[in-house]
């Protein structure tokens, strides 16, 4: 009996292992992958037409630099716009709303989170895009501005579903104590609650700049994607070329080995690059609260 | 002087659970009525009756009229955040909030609108002191309120609640997650502070209620089995279930 | 903990990876298996893969329909993706036959050599690009100077050209698809092979033609292009003259592409890896046919005339 029970143990643990090693091992063989697909641009490609302001791959213009900064312009404003919306309704649900309320949001979020990004560039097309040209006067509505509140609208979700999660798990007490203290209601939840969840509410932004960050399919259908450098404060309500849509519009028709095949996979290392450092904030920050909270238990 | 009148209270919870039958009871100021019987009893529904923390709770129904100073605090009219100032209340277990040391003692000052620093300074210092908290903590006031022991924890909590200079602390078991040196410590400070407070407090075992009570009320099932003054209660119980559950026949 | 909770949705989404990999590689498999010729048996279904230019896509896949009824054992899959991706699927050998709006490069040509493939061109409809504006856009008419001038970003004005005081919004197709490479070629270069211009770098790149209709349709301020079979009535095609008779404007039509005085016009094409054989041969035959030509015409092509059939 117990030598069968051990096997069973050992079996389920090196199955386990198996699943924790793969993750790592593909996430290695996708860099080792990247990289070696898109280091020889360094070399093939002077670096000078690399670090340039155009970017026109049928002519061998392969200036990144547009492309990064439209990346850049388009994912912080996202950022910026989901943000407060993202952490305003998550604040709501835990804390404002009666259970009625919450337990009608709850699955609308859940719904938001799960409709396709194309379906949401096609609404964008159809009534943002138009929208934004009329409104607020501009020669055409496939902005940066537009893919930002689009990026935002999917980043929301995101954000409120995690950030929601850490709100609930902070204990009652805290709310109790800062109620019994005399603090209103929305002192608490902005001297306490928030504070006791910052962890938590820190992870769903990073995820949700993440998620703004891959985005693809939406950004390319509403951006109008010219690859123009962005510049002063109105580049937001200029069309501009993200990474991902780069990438996305131009694999399918390059010739395996190019040096536009190589720039192309250059700058998937480079979005490689950025998430990586995304994440790598997010866990410096939450270990750096793990580790006070380990002080306080032993 | 009575500092609450509490007539006929009655609560009924949504999900239909009556927690609380007609209690009558009159809180003396300046003294230490303990609130014991076992888990369930209404000690902690009643607690929050007082300040009005289970405003937050499902309550379907509540009958009766709670006077403080003369005043009703049911009355829906009434200013809860104000009430709150004046009555504070000590958790189970110790709640630092996620902030500095001196920020928890100073946040209900903070929050009142204090902002001069000097004022803040005195009120956390004068209310660590009366905590006998300042001679351990003073040099770490800006540590993180988890970054001092459980004991500690507790009487920060204590010392926050005492920044605000109310007229009455209330305690719901203060001393359940603590060993048993804090808990002294505890106890000491309660004698001492109910020279200047009126003090309710709902011990975690009748031992504790037995030594710190100056009136004593005994809670079952949601009513108020018996009341009195001193310690006669824990020496000749008049009704049965007190005699039972003192000497430990249930609970 | 929220920490915990991402890695083990990494993990769930590499179990997904891996599922969609097993599936992929099944699927190939039975595909191989269809795929494999059977002389002995001509009422086993043939698979024909057509892939490549999206101005084409349509028009291919209204044959294909056609011709399901009329062969249907006979199964032709089509998609679109650009010339450029159709071409590289075909040098790649992942097609039977690629749609291209233009000609097969020479560096695609030399790479399918060295494939070890021999590709074959068919000529199969003419299309002509239209030059689209929003119907409330007073301008009807551009010389392919000032055509050019706007793309090239030195026109930004709709009122230098004869129009209101507003912004010009120029829309363009993906630098993969057939049709801009055209554009630039022969409009913005004037068919000049050695000038090296190139679309001003604010030109809005749209991923489909769809995309270019409906924000010519809204937009009074856009200016587009697209093939002749994609214009809707909702949008307004303006009328272009050539350099040597700048006066002359001329609207894109069947006629016109017809008799070469409209100028943005160029040949649809079909590549298949070698000369086709079997089911591909009958297929292409049959798409020269009058029947497959009367479809060109009915999407809003233009039929190849019969001189240029074989």
């Amino acid at each position: 009996m117990a030598p069968k029970k051990q096997i069973g143990n050992v079996l389920i643990t090196s199955i386990i292992k198996v699943c924790g090693y793969s993750s790592i091992l593909f996430v290695g063989l996708i860099l080792v992958f990247l990289l070696k697909e898109g280091l020889p641009a360094l070399k093939d490609v002077p670096l000078i037409t690399l670090f340039n302001i155009r970017w026109y791959p049928i002519e061998g213009l392969f200036g990144i630099l547009p492309l990064i900064f439209g990346t850049l312009l388009v994912t912080i404003s996202a950022t910026l716009i989901a943000l407060p919306f993202g952490i305003g309704t998550a604040i709501f649900i835990s804390e404002v709303a009666p259970r009625w309320i919450k337990e009608i949001l709850k699955p609308i979020v859940e719904i938001l989170a799960g409709i396709p990004s194309v379906v949401l560039g096609f609404i964008g097309i159809l009534v943002i895009v138009p929208f934004f040209r009329k409104f607020l006067d501009l020669p055409t509505g496939l902005t940066a501005f537009t893919g930002a509140v689009l990026l935002g609208l999917i980043a929301i979700p995101t954000i409120v579903s995690v950030a929601e999660d850490a709100l609930n798990t902070v204990p009652p007490g805290y709310r109790q104590a800062g109620l019994a203290l005399g603090a209103t209601r929305w002192q608490t939840i902005w001297g306490v609650t928030v504070p006791a969840a910052k962890t938590g509410i820190l992870t769903a932004v990073m995820l949700g700049i993440g998620r703004a960050l891959g985005e693809t399919m939406a950004v390319m259908m509403v951006t109008g994607n010219a690859p123009v450098m962005p510049s002063g404060l109105n580049a937001i309500f200029e069309p501009v070329r993200t990474m991902t849509a780069t990438i996305a519009s131009e694999m399918g028709e390059v010739a395996t080995g190019s040096q536009h095949y190589q720039v192309l996979f250059l700058i998937g290392i480079l979005l490689f690059l950025l998430s990586l450092v995304i994440n790598i904030i997010a866990s410096a920050v939450s270990t750096k609260q793990r580790k006070r909270a380990e002080r306080i238990l032993s | 002087m009575k500092k609450f009148s509490v007539k006929d209270l009655s609560i009924c919870y949504s999900d239909d659970n009556e927690s609380l039958r007609k209690i009558n009871i009159e809180i003396e100021a300046n003294a230490i009525t303990v609130l014991f019987g076992p888990a369930g009893g209404g000690k902690s529904t009643f607690l929050r009756v007082l300040n009005r923390l289970n405003d937050l709770a499902d309550v379907k129904t509540m009958t009766g009229k709670v006077l403080f100073n003369g005043t009703n605090i049911l009355d829906p009219k009434l200013d809860v955040i104000e009430l709150r100032r004046k009555i504070g209340m000590v958790f189970s277990r110790p709640v630092p909030l996620p902030l500095t040391i001196y920020e928890n003692v100073a946040y209900g000052l903070i929050m009142a609108g204090e902002r001069n620093k000097k004022k803040l300074d005195q009120a956390v210092e004068s209310a660590l002191r009366q905590a006998v908290l300042w001679d351990e903590v003073y040099d770490r006031l800006s540590d993180s309120g988890f970054a001092i022991s459980g004991g500690q924890q507790q009487r920060l909590c204590l010392a926050r609640v005492l920044a605000l200079e109310p007229e009455v602390i209330m305690l719901d078991e203060p001393t359940s997650a603590l060993d048993p040196v804090s808990t002294s410590k505890i106890e000491s400070l309660l004698t001492e502070l109910k020279e200047k407070y009126t003090i309710i407090l709902a011990p975690h075992n009748v031992q504790q209620a037995a030594r710190m009570a100056d009136y004593a009320a005994f809670f079952l099932m949601g009513e108020l089995v018996e009341y009195s003054g001193g310690k006669d209660m824990f020496l000749t119980p008049k009704d049965k279930r007190t005699q039972d559950y003192i000497t430990g026949r249930f609970g | 903990m929220i920490f915990s909770d991402i890695i083990s949705n990494m993990r769930r989404k590499f179990v997904f990876i891996l599922l969609l990999l097993i599936l992929c590689l099944t699927a190939c498999g039975t595909k191989a298996g269809s795929n494999a010729p059977n002389p002995d048996n001509t009422e086993q279904s043939q698979y024909i893969d057509n892939k490549g230019s999206d101005t084409i896509v349509n028009l291919a896949l209204a044959w294909a329909e056609r011709y399901q009824t009329i062969k249907p054992n006979v199964q032709i899959s089509v998609t679109g993706g650009g010339s450029g991706t159709g071409l590289t699927a075909l040098v790649n050998k992942s097609v039977d036959i690629a749609n291209a709006s233009r000609q097969i490069k020479q560096e695609e040509l030399d790479a399918a050599k060295a494939a070890g493939l021999n590709p074959q061109e068919f000529v199969i409809a003419r299309d002509a690009i239209a030059v689209i504006i929003n119907p409330e856009n007073p301008v009807d008419h551009l010389t392919l100077t000032q055509l050019s001038a706007i793309y090239r970003g030195e026109i930004t004005n709709w009122k230098e050209v004869g129009g209101e005081d507003r912004p010009i919004v120029k829309l363009s197709r993906e630098t993969n698809s057939g049709t801009h490479v055209f554009f630039l070629e022969t409009v913005i270069r004037f068919s000049n092979k050695d000038d090296k211009t190139i679309f001003s770098a604010n030109t809005l790149l749209l991923p489909s033609s769809e995309g270019i209709i409906a924000e010519v349709r809204e937009n009074p301020n856009a200016i587009g292009y697209d093939g002749l079979g994609y214009v809707t009535s909702e949008v307004k095609m303006v009328a272009i003259s050539s350099l040597e008779t700048p006066e002359v404007y001329v609207i894109p039509s069947a006629a016109t592409v017809a008799d070469s005085s409209y100028l943005i016009s160029r040949n649809l094409y079909m590549y298949t890896p070698d000369v086709p054989t079997g089911e591909i041969k009958a297929y292409i035959e049959w798409i020269m046919s009058a029947e497959a030509q009367q479809i060109v015409k009915d999407l809003g092509f233009v039929p190849i005339v019969e001189n240029e059939r074989e």
